[in-house]
């Protein structure tokens, strides 16, 4: 094994030989630079492989013949080596990305560059404080001698603000260890945590010293102005060094000294870096500079580790696995995201949809985005779930509240960027003029460096290996291999997808049968309810991905978006942890992001999605570490709570609420759903929303069906129920746009499946159940027709349309049963879902709620007739006279579809009946009776298949006789009409068609005025300034920054001390 | 009298001198005036590194004739700040140094040695 020393001369030595070379080119200099960076990873890797390994013991290293407190001694264990082990890669990796500009800028450069990295592996390995503060000193000037080689504007004056903060820090770090080493006689620092310095005043100031100057190293918020400057000015690639490599030794370096104080100063670091972590991201909110925005990210990660670091004391053994995930997780995408930063050179994150042009480099940028905020598969989704975990079983509820807000804002920031990256028009030469004066091109196009592209590939496939491997370390995810199947098959189609669409598909279907068939049957043994879900997620995933047939060519990206989807839906059903639940729900919300932000027009609704997403995934994760401080990690964990339940439970529904889009939480669905592309819509509708709702099912399970105790919060649920189903009703009853109208339909079926679920009888349950089943098959009957449509008609507007009944029998007939079966009308299965639902409400009681949900269930036929009429009906556009039926890939799963409504019609019974033995184990009191296809309850009876025939019969008679009639008719010529002579400005204003129910928006428009949409942008308008107002004191002048650092310490002093 | 002895008097001084430092640093608008402040505080710092080495009615930490290596321990102050001193002022002048190449080059920019003139990066 090669001693640790040799990191030192080798740097050191390679250093002074660039020296003296002077005739020695510099592109060899950078090669000899390069092999010694690349021996410096060399050494640590074989530490870090023998301490992995085992049998490998912690081993010091004596300088100078003496053993300490005479000599300085290095100390190399398990974590030195992983971390100079860290350091080091990312130090090559780095060194490689920055190879031309180092070599451009010459030996010294080179130079420099490799005393920064020996800097970095001295202050980790050091255990003298003496030493520590030099070597901290040579990496500051090591850095800020890279600074001032620099040719970029404002990196100087930067890079000066930089060396003024480091300068003020290292001085009272220097006086601090003087002082230490006055109180404790030695400079090692095992003496100074054995001497219990804090026991005495004097001790106590000389520790707060030291450990107040680490932690200004860290850049605390709001003392941190000149490490934004820096991290904005500088070139990309020095910028990942010192957000990858310096911060990560730092971190290192305050876990290391942090024993010399006591008790206090834990709990001081805790507050700190969660104030760093809420206050840095909520800054980050306006920020519109790349370069910047990622230093707020970082400052702000930074601060969660330093939190971590002082939440130690609680957080006990799995203090390691957290701080490390985290740690890795800001490390690889930190450094991915800088040097990507350095690749496209556009300054502007609204410029960043150049990435476009290199799909392989957006898919690396969505990786790191998601890296950072915490989501599967990567190691920080282990790691804060296992952070809120523990807090949760430490009582630290605050805590859990302030890290989950600071987690939000990153969220916000960083979904819009890439938002912006996925959406945004690429920039063109015009609209860049004024660059294009200075010369500089560099926005509009960029070059590819295979030096640099490399680092950032690794990188991100880094991403992905630590997040498995991260995973079997957390409790709870011992078997979560199998939920990682799925994302094996998926980089398979990940890799491939540069095939055309068609194949692609195939594959697809059959990956999805092949999973399905894996779980579905054994599933409908075991537990019909989640077979039941899993059945309308499996097989309505394999029918709407049949109608992405239609499309020719490539769809770049769908199909690994949409298997993501699935893979969560599926891991929802099949987790028996909180964690597998938990992650299966990020990895379904990662997916539908992507396929809803892929409409034409989606970026404000796929950003609106998302937010309330995480928003709910949040809730969701606090109420988990809740349960889970009582009841442990199985999902069974939120049955029977005992402590704070009320609250536990209405915050987990809140959560399950933002999916199924209840009112107030319902903003993002019209826009998301109405815009997505034609096969998305069906997805995100009829199937993805029933993933909230299983989430509320076995929530209300969970809160003990026939116990009062909760009475109060599913009296509240119920009428949110009620409430929503008639706001949405309305709301789509006013839409000009055919699939805005299927959107706000959504959200009104979803209230009346609250409200069903919400009564908590065994008939409401049912009706719960035959609703969400009716509204999967009907919606998307609804979304795969209309979408289909408007492939082939080219608008959204239902104005635009009409008379396509001839041109599109096959959807004309498609709509026709889908809004029957919406509406509730008999014969369709729509009318079981009412029958029930009326005997359910009348049965418990709640009478004025159902005198909502009947008026909301009237005003649904007015919606219901506009599709019908305004499409399908009345005289066909003149533009359309050429259009043909809709694609048979769609009329396909339509069809299918429509047989399952017939069948669910017809014999109810074979699907409700199992339902209710299945729930009788939760409400013992069986309300419904079957007799053959009659179900009967208390207040009467209906079958479903004698209703089928007669209305049948009837159907045929009035069909007949129209039939009859209509030979009689005469037939009108579109443009037999007259205008009084004159012609209109906008001839399809004067259709009925148009603003169709302006009547009935006079009398009800107020319900649906958009105060809710307004609250939501109030409460952002209001955050947004908070976050625009307190930047401010970033004035960008050092000496304020230097005076932030004196009152950081002042106030840091005051709060010990005082 | 008992304050006025020569330790509390020199580390008196230093704390005076690295206030002294601190004030320039944060109030003076001129670079080079700045980079003074910084040296200033050095000099604070290392005094104050001196003097709490310094112990009553002894003598420097070098063996010559006057300080045989036998009595050393009973005639010398404590060796080891005054050798950290030493490293001390190797990086301040490191630092000086480098801080000057800087205000150098901010020169050379924009013609200017005012700070406030330096504040392009913000918020």
């Amino acid at each position: 094994m090669i001693s640790p020393l040799h990191i030192i001369s080798i740097a050191l030595g390679v250093a002074f030989a660039l020296g003296f070379t002077k005739k020695l080119k510099s592109d060899i200099a950078g090669g000899i630079m390069l092999a010694a960076v690349g021996m410096l990873t060399f050494i640590s890797a074989q530490w870090a492989l023998a301490f992995y390994s085992g049998g490998q013991e912690v081993t010091q290293i004596y300088t100078a013949g003496f053993k300490p407190p005479f000599s300085i001694n290095l100390q190399i264990g398990r974590a030195e080596a992983f971390i100079i082990l860290m350091i080091n890669f990312i130090g090559l990796l780095g060194g490689l990305y920055l190879f031309k500009t180092l070599v451009k800028q010459g030996r010294n450069a080179i130079a420099v560059y490799l005393i920064l990295l020996m800097g970095l592996n001295v202050i980790v390995l050091t255990q003298d404080v003496f030493n520590l503060f030099v070597f901290l000193e040579v990496q500051s000037i090591a850095t800020a001698g890279l600074i001032v080689l620099e040719k970029k504007n404002n990196s100087v004056s930067s890079g000066f603000k930089y060396m003024i903060a480091t300068g003020i820090i290292a001085g009272f770090l220097l006086l601090g260890i003087v002082f230490g080493y006055y109180f404790s006689g030695s400079l090692n620092m095992q003496d100074f945590f054995t001497a219990n310095m804090t026991a005495t005043k004097g001790g106590a100031v000389a520790v707060f010293l030291i450990l107040s100057a680490i932690l200004l190293e860290l850049k605390p918020f709001p003392a941190n102005g000149w490490a934004l400057d820096v991290y904005q000015s500088v070139k990309p690639g020095l910028s990942a060094m010192l957000s990858a490599a310096s911060a990560t030794a730092v971190l290192f370096v305050l876990a290391k000294i942090a024993p010399m104080g006591n008790a206090q100063s834990y709990h001081l670091f805790m507050i700190l870096g969660v104030v760093t972590f809420v206050g840095s991201n909520l800054l980050g909110i306006k920020q519109k500079n790349a370069q910047r925005l990622l230093g707020y990210s970082s400052v702000g990660q930074i601060g969660l580790i330093v939190a971590i670091i002082g939440m130690s004391p609680m957080l006990g053994e799995k203090t390691t696995f957290i701080a490390i995930t985290i740690l890795l997780s800001h490390y690889l995408a930190k450094a991915g995201l800088f040097w990507l930063a350095g690749i496209i050179k556009a300054e502007n994150i609204k410029d960043w949809s150049l990435l476009r042009k290199k799909p392989f480099l957006l898919v690396l940028f969505g990786t790191f985005v998601f890296t950072l905020i915490g989501f599967p598969p990567f190691p920080s989704f282990f790691g804060k779930w296992e952070l809120i975990m523990q807090l949760s079983a430490g009582g630290q509820n605050i805590w859990i509240i302030a890290i989950l807000a600071g987690s939000f804002f990153e969220g916000v920031y960083l979904f819009k960027w890439l938002g912006y990256a996925i959406k945004l028009d690429i920039p063109t030469h015009s609209e860049n003029s004024k660059e294009e004066k200075n010369g500089i091109l560099s926005s509009i196009d960029f070059k590819i460096e295979l030096h640099k592209i490399i680092p950032v590939a690794i990188v991100g496939i880094l991403t992905y290996l630590f997040g498995y491997y991260s995973s079997t370390f957390v409790e709870g995810g011992e078997n979560m291999f199998k939920f990682f199947i799925p994302l094996f098959f998926l980089a398979v189609i990940f890799f491939l997808d540069f095939l055309p669409n068609r194949v692609l598909t195939a594959i697809a279907i059959i990956g999805m049968s092949y999973y399905g068939y894996s779980f579905l049957p054994a599933l409908y043994e075991t537990d019909l309810m989640r077979f039941i879900f899993g059945a309308i997620f499996i097989v309505g995933g394999i029918l709407t991905l049949i109608a992405g047939f239609a499309y020719d060519g490539k769809r770049k990206g769908f199909h690994s978006a949409a298997l993501i989807m699935f893979a969560g839906l599926g891991g929802i059903i099949q987790a028996e942890t909180m964690l597998e639940f938990f992650f299966s729900w990020e990895l379904m919300t990662l997916g539908s992001y992507i396929l809803i932000i892929r409409g034409k027009r989606s970026m404000p609704h796929g950003y609106s999605y998302m937010l309330f997403s995480v928003g709910g995934a949040y809730l969701i994760l606090a109420g988990f570490g809740f349960a889970f401080a009582q009841n442990g990690i199985s999902l069974e964990a939120i049955k029977g709570l005992t402590v704070n339940a009320h609250l536990i439970y209405t915050i987990l529904a809140i959560g399950f609420m933002t999916k199924t889009a209840s009112l107030g939480l319902h903003i993002w669905l019209p826009g998301a759903h109405g815009e997505a592309e034609s096969d998305v819509s069906p997805m995100v509708s009829a199937i993805l929303l029933k993933a909230g709702v299983f989430g509320l099912v076995i929530l209300f399970l969970a809160m003990g069906a026939e116990a009062t105790t909760y009475e109060s919060i599913f009296y509240v649920l119920g009428w949110l129920g009620a409430i929503t189903a008639l706001v949405g009703n309305v709301a789509a009853s006013l839409q000009e746009d055919a699939k805005k109208l299927l959107a706000y339909s959504s959200i009104g079926q979803l209230g009346y499946i609250l409200f069903g679920f919400a009564i908590m009888t065994q008939l409401g349950w049912l009706s719960g159940f035959t609703y969400s089943i009716n509204h999967f098959l009907f919606k998307a009957v609804l979304f795969l027709t209309m979408g289909a449509v408007v492939l082939r008609v080219g608008t959204h507007k239902m104005y635009e349309m009409g008379g396509l009944i001839k041109k599109m029998p096959f959807a004309f007939i498609a709509v026709l049963i889908g809004i029957i079966t919406l509406a509730g009308i008999p014969p369709l299965s729509g009318f079981a879902g009412k029958w029930l639902f009326y005997n359910a409400i009348i049965a418990k009681g709640w009478y004025f709620q159902g005198t909502v949900v009947f008026l909301a269930g009237t005003i649904a036929f007015l919606y219901c007739y506009r599709i019908i009429h305004s499409v399908f009906l009345g005289q066909l556009k003149d533009n359309h006279r050429n259009v043909k039926e809709i694609s048979v890939w769609f009329i396909i799963p339509i069809y299918i579809l429509i047989i399952g409504i017939m069948v669910f019609s017809a014999k109810p019974d074979l699907i409700l009946q199992p339902i209710g033995d299945y729930i009788t184990t939760y409400f013992p009191s069986n309300a419904l009776k079957w007799t053959g296809t009659m179900a009967s309850t208390d207040l009467g009876y209906w079958d479903g298949n004698w209703i089928m025939m007669i209305i049948g019969i009837m159907f045929a008679l009035i069909f007949l006789w129209l039939y009859l009639l209509n030979r009689k008719a005469t037939k009108v010529k579109q443009f037999n009409i007259v205008y009084s002579t004159e012609r209109p400005f906008r001839p399809e204003t004067t259709h009925v068609s148009y603003n169709m129910f302006a009547g009935y928006n006079k009398a009800m428009g107020l319900l649906v005025a958009p105060f809710i949409t307004g609250f939501w942008n109030n409460v952002s308008e209001f955050v947004k300034g908070i976050a625009d107002y307190t930047r401010k004191i970033y004035n960008g002048n050092g000496q304020t920054y230097a005076l932030h650092i004196i009152m950081y310490m002042v106030v840091m002093y005051l709060m010990i001390f005082d | 009298m008992k304050y006025f002895n020569i330790e509390t008097i020199a580390i008196g001084t230093g704390f005076l001198l690295i206030l002294l430092g601190i004030w320039a640093i944060l109030t003076q608008k001129n670079l080079i005036k700045i980079v003074i402040g910084f040296s200033i505080f050095d000099v604070g710092l290392h005094t104050v590194l001196v003097s709490i080495a310094y112990i009553k009615e002894r003598t420097a930490p070098i063996l010559d004739e006057a300080v045989s290596p036998a009595d050393a321990i009973k005639k010398i102050v404590d060796p080891v700040p005054q050798a950290l001193v030493l490293t001390a002022i190797v990086i301040g002048l490191g630092v000086t140094a480098l801080m000057l190449a800087y205000v150098l080059k901010m020169h050379k920019e924009k013609g200017t040695l005012e700070i406030r003139n330096f504040n392009d990066l913000k918020w």
